[in-house]
């Protein structure tokens, strides 16, 4: 008998469901042009620094622009979450879906669904397969990443001498475009550096380090290392203090905040990176531009405030060069 | 067995079999109204909250962890426990990748693959506890250590399996006629077949026996060793089909699936009014509270509160339900009147 009271509980509540569809059936139909328009933006995880430093930036666009911004993603990195977050906002109908893509052909699926709701999607920081997004905010091309990481060594060196490079990985895709765009900026613009070193630490610090202090000592030379990957760049800057070699220096591509100690002391000079903040608040200011239909196809450049014009390639939208952090600046980012 | 199974035989010696029933039925009671109370406010503050599609949508993205809460009901109703089927998960959808992309088997035949790798595992489990005597808790701790690290052990250092056959895919992100999603169907099936197993079959009493009193059963001529062997066998099997799902849906075969999926089961079995020591349990209860759980989450988004909230509210619903159930038993008591604490008081009739 009480087993019959309960499935008679449920049943009641699964009509309750089904009755109501109807009249909400019209709050799903995204907002026109005047309402305020409502962005999702899902970070990788919600945890990292780099992912909060975006969110000051989308917080500051949205801010400015008056649109309403809901901030929710994975408190670890895990693809299956992404994904349900994007769901649940299908259900909700918002006007703008803005991912920095975990899983490239899962979060895809998830996407096109949106799409076909009539939901704008971007993603930003990492892309998502390209016919499943209007358009991907490119916080760095690896060319404007290569050429910024060689003219500021080439500054470093005062255009001449040895310097060896690390990077984290041979087969990575993204790490043989960025170290190929080094070594045409260098071939290109610099006769008087050579390159006498070239290393993989694969992501792992103790391998940088390893790798820098046998550098330093089979190079008596070499002037500069350029470490070109986050977990390693501290470890070569460790090594080379801890060689006492006062000449050599390190470069590379890193966080801030890591590498902020090594930078006071002199034995970093630059770290090279994207801004996070302006990514975030560039995602929000493309995201409003998208929803009210005033970034269209073959668009070539887009407003965004502080930022002034920001170009456009295909359906790329390019954050611009990359981010100089040295002793006048690194204290102020917390990422 | 300790003071908690010796209150329990009290208790069956002291109310009526009628009571025992009850027993479970007075949490779900709890559930019932914690539930309603949550779909009242989110209809509230959530947009597009009390909608058919969003019905559903809450079901979709619980289907794995519900598929493992169903298969653990047994399994804890007998006295048992298995921490390792979300570790399972993680090995099976990696098997799955594997034999489809690596050793080149069509996808259907590697999808029966990653379900008796599944099987297999709970065997293991099964043989270990049974035939060892070692404590389901600490084979089942170890297990789920084992599967993770082989999971990552294959996977180390490549990239995720992707690009799974569009047949595939479909089987977690199609909508039938438009709003049922397909892996939907899987799960009420499951359901369906678990409650009857547990609630409609001799099986099923054998191993609410076995939950109340291991030795008991045996005495009684159960073939306790079997019974067990089974539940956990099923409960390696519907780990490799929530892994299917799950790598279906999310299009990802990675080392990470399922991760910490083991606990959201194991919380809507006991939410749902599951004995944690075995002896009483039902497939309702789980179902009921898999939803209180899977609404809690799904809710928040739609009312654009950030899903951290969700783990402190699933915190309070238990405790909330456990309170309501122990007041509700509290009153039943005093009801019953002065005779039942009378022969309560005689202790042990057995």
């Amino acid at each position: 008998m009480k087993n019959a009271a309960l499935l008679l509980c449920c049943l009641a509540l699964s009509l309750s469901f089904s009755f109501s569809c109807k009249k909400e059936q019209a709050a799903t139909v995204s907002s026109p042009v005047g309402k305020q328009v409502v962005i999702g933006m899902v970070p990788k995880s919600k945890g990292d620094e780099y992912f909060i430093a975006c969110r000051k930036g989308a917080d500051e666009a949205a801010e400015q622009l008056g649109v309403k911004l809901i901030w929710d993603g994975p408190t670890e990195p895990e693809a299956a979450r992404q994904n349900e977050v994007v769901d649940d906002w299908i259900t909700r109908g918002v006007d703008v879906i803005a991912v920095s893509v975990e899983n490239k052909a899962g979060i895809s699926t998830v996407l096109r669904k949106a799409r076909e709701k009539g939901i704008k999607v971007i993603t930003w920081d990492a892309d998502s397969e390209s016919d499943a997004r209007d358009y991907f905010i490119n916080q760095a091309t690896p060319e404007g990443i290569g050429q910024s990481l060689m003219d500021n060594a080439a500054g470093v060196m005062q255009n001449k001498g040895e310097f060896a490079l690390i990077m984290a990985s041979r087969t990575a895709g993204n790490m043989i475009a960025w170290s190929a765009a080094v070594k045409a900026r260098l071939t290109e613009k610099y006769p008087d550096i050579k390159l006498v070193a070239e290393e993989a630490c694969e992501d792992r610090p103790i391998l940088a380090f390893n790798q820098a202090s046998a550098i330093i000592k089979a190079n008596p030379n070499v002037k500069l290392i350029m470490t070109i990957c986050a977990p390693g760049m501290p470890p070569t800057a460790e090594a080379v203090k801890q060689s006492g070699r006062t000449d050599v220096k390190v470069i590379g591509l890193g966080t801030p905040k890591a590498n902020a100690t090594y930078v006071h002391e002199g034995v970093t000079q630059a770290v090279i990176l994207w801004n996070s903040v302006d990514l975030g608040y560039l995602t929000v200011h493309a995201a409003k531009a998208l929803a009210e239909g005033r970034l269209k196809v073959g668009e070539t450049s887009i407003d965004a405030g502080r930022l002034g014009k920001i170009e456009i390639k295909g359906d790329n939208v390019l954050l611009g060069s990359p981010f100089r952090f040295d002793k006048t600046n690194i204290d102020q980012f917390n990422f | 067995m300790t003071q908690n199974a010796l209150n329990s035989v009290t208790m069956a010696g002291g109310r009526s079999g009628l009571m025992m029933r009850l027993l479970p039925m007075s949490q779900q009671l709890v559930v019932v109204v914690l539930l309603a109370i949550e779909i009242i406010i989110f209809s509230i503050v959530g947009r597009n909250f009390l909608t058919v599609e969003n019905a559903f949508e809450v079901i979709r993205q619980n289907v794995e962890i519900g598929l493992l809460a169903l298969a653990l009901t047994p399994v804890i109703v007998a006295g048992g426990i298995d921490l390792s089927v979300g570790s399972l998960i993680a090995l099976c959808a990696v098997v799955l990748g594997m034999s489809w992309q690596d050793w080149g088997l069509p996808l259907g035949v590697a999808v029966g693959v990653a379900l008796l790798i599944g099987t297999a595992a709970g065997l293991l489990n099964g043989l270990l506890i049974t035939r060892l005597g070692i404590a389901p808790l600490i084979v089942t701790l170890g297990s789920m250590s084992l599967f993770k690290g082989l999971a990552e052990g294959l996977m180390s250092g490549r990239a995720p399996f992707t690009h799974f056959s569009t047949w595939f895919n479909e089987l977690g992100n199609r909508y039938l006629f438009g709003f049922l999603p397909e892996q939907v169907l899987i799960f009420v099936v499951a359901a369906i077949a678990f409650g009857l197993l547990l609630h409609r079959t001799t099986i099923g009493r054998t191993l609410v026996a076995i939950g109340f009193s291991f030795d008991g059963a045996r005495y009684a001529g159960v073939p306790v060793c079997r019974r067990l062997l089974l539940v956990y066998c099923l409960s390696g099997l519907v780990a490799g089909l929530a892994a299917v799902i799950y790598v279906a849906r999310v299009g990802e075969a990675n080392a990470g699936a399922g991760r910490g999926y083991e606990l959201y089961a194991i919380t809507a079995v006991v939410l749902g009014g599951t004995s944690i020591f075995g002896g009483r349990g039902t497939v309702a209860g789980t179902l009921l509270a898999l939803f209180a759980i899977g609404i809690l989450r799904n809710g928040l988004r739609l009312a654009d509160q950030p899903a951290e909230l969700a783990g402190v509210l699933v915190g309070t619903l238990l405790i909330v339900a456990i309170i309501g159930n122990k007041l509700i038993n509290q009153l039943t008591d005093l009801s019953a009147g002065r005779t039942l604490s009378i022969r309560r008081e005689r202790g042990n009739p057995t």
